[in-house]
């Protein structure tokens, strides 16, 4: 395996569609109950409002926000071809994304304890 | 005693592997010494001449323009005859070298490179004349050749398609060196070939596939730019017609200012 910050880059772009898919796929089963009934929506719904699946929420907001910023950087580098600017581009998604995570992973952590 | 000829000790950790003994390679690790001056090739050399002549490696020029001694040095591709051996020691004076990644070992540090040479074939990386050559040169533009010049110096030594995470799970890509290379043709204005180039490398097999890693810039001992290349024959697949016209009427332009 040949690791440089473009493979890293790479890995995590990789691991986080697949990510995003599965969550798309928990997302389904929970909307689709609401077609049964509203106590089988009512159900699901409270089964994703344990610690857990707040913690993993937030996981949720850094795989799309790292997923959708690289995205941006990659068309960046296409379009302009600016291929020497790559490694500070990585770096800067990484910054961004950090920032954000932050920004909106301390609100759902907050309202995670206001809950107990 | 000058700096240059100070003489400090090195660990050199090689993988060694041979098929006929080996059931899986392994690492070796033999003591040296070394001066400023020693590159990674040099210990090579050091090591096969005074303690194990088994060790199996390709070299040839010395002077990095054959591509031969390309391996991978700490986990980096890279040539090894320009590569100072200090420059690449670790705290604990260690370097540690391997074949390339992702081709088949035949022993020790050499692989086998046919996939390499298949790949570099298919994009017919030879100029494809319009048949009616002039006897004096042609006249292309500064800017043409400098566009040239980004991808002409590609000593084919493989570091870029061994680093590449693409070659290593999709075996039918065809690598940035014949991408490079094809992409070198496909700007040439003496090249009558671009439609029929550009139909084969813009498939899922060639440009499609990248995925944008950047490992072939990284890993690259010309400081060329794969990706660059790769980028740019994209967009030309994407407008073919268009693009083989203009290149027809330029062709048209340098062929009747030669005679």
């Amino acid at each position: 395996m040949y690791k440089t910050t473009g493979f890293l880059s790479f890995a995590l772009r990789r691991f986080t569609g697949v990510a995003l898919v599965m969550y798309l796929l928990l997302h389904i089963w929970v909307i689709g109950s609401s077609l049964d009934s509203p106590e089988a929506f009512n159900e699901r719904l409270n089964f994703l409002q344990s610690d857990l699946f707040k913690v993993l929420e937030i996981a949720l907001l850094a795989a799309v926000i790292y997923h959708a910023f690289d995205g941006v950087r990659l068309l960046l580098v296409n379009w302009f071809k600016i291929t020497e600017k790559r490694k500070n581009l990585f770096y800067s998604v990484m910054v961004i994304s950090a920032l954000l995570v932050i920004a909106g992973g301390v609100p759902i952590l907050l309202f995670m304890l206001e809950g107990k | 005693m000058s700096e240059n000829t100070t003489q400090k000790k090195a660990v050199v950790r090689i993988q060694r592997f041979n098929p006929e003994k080996d059931k899986k390679p392994y690492f070796q690790e033999f003591n040296l010494t070394y001066t400023r001056d020693t590159t990674l090739l040099d210990a090579l050399h050091e090591i096969k001449s005074h303690q194990d002549g088994t060790l199996t490696y390709r070299r040839s020029c010395r002077h990095a323009i054959c591509g031969s001694c390309a391996m991978n040095v700490n986990g980096k591709n890279m040539l090894v005859c320009n590569s100072p051996l200090q420059e690449h020691l670790t705290r604990k004076s260690v370097v540690t070298i391997r074949p390339l990644p992702y081709l088949p070992v035949i022993k020790d540090l050499v692989v086998d490179r046919t996939k390499f040479w298949e790949q570099y074939l298919r994009v017919k990386p030879w100029l494809i004349s319009a048949g009616d050559d002039p006897e004096k040169e042609y006249r292309v533009s500064p800017d043409e050749v400098a566009a040239l010049n980004t991808a002409e110096t590609c000593i084919m030594c493989g570091a870029c398609y061994s680093a590449c995470t693409v070659v290593g799970t999709s075996e039918n890509y065809i690598g940035p060196h014949a991408l490079l290379k094809s992409f070198l043709r496909v700007l040439d204005p003496r090249d009558v070939g671009a439609s029929e180039r550009l139909q084969e490398v813009g498939t899922s097999e060639g440009v499609y596939r990248c995925h944008t890693i950047f490992n072939c810039i990284d890993a690259c001992p010309k400081n060329l730019d794969p990706t660059k290349a790769i980028e740019t024959l994209r967009n030309l697949a994407v407008k073919r017609l268009a693009f083989e016209e203009a290149k027809k009427k330029r062709y048209q332009t340098i062929r009747l200012k030669v005679e």
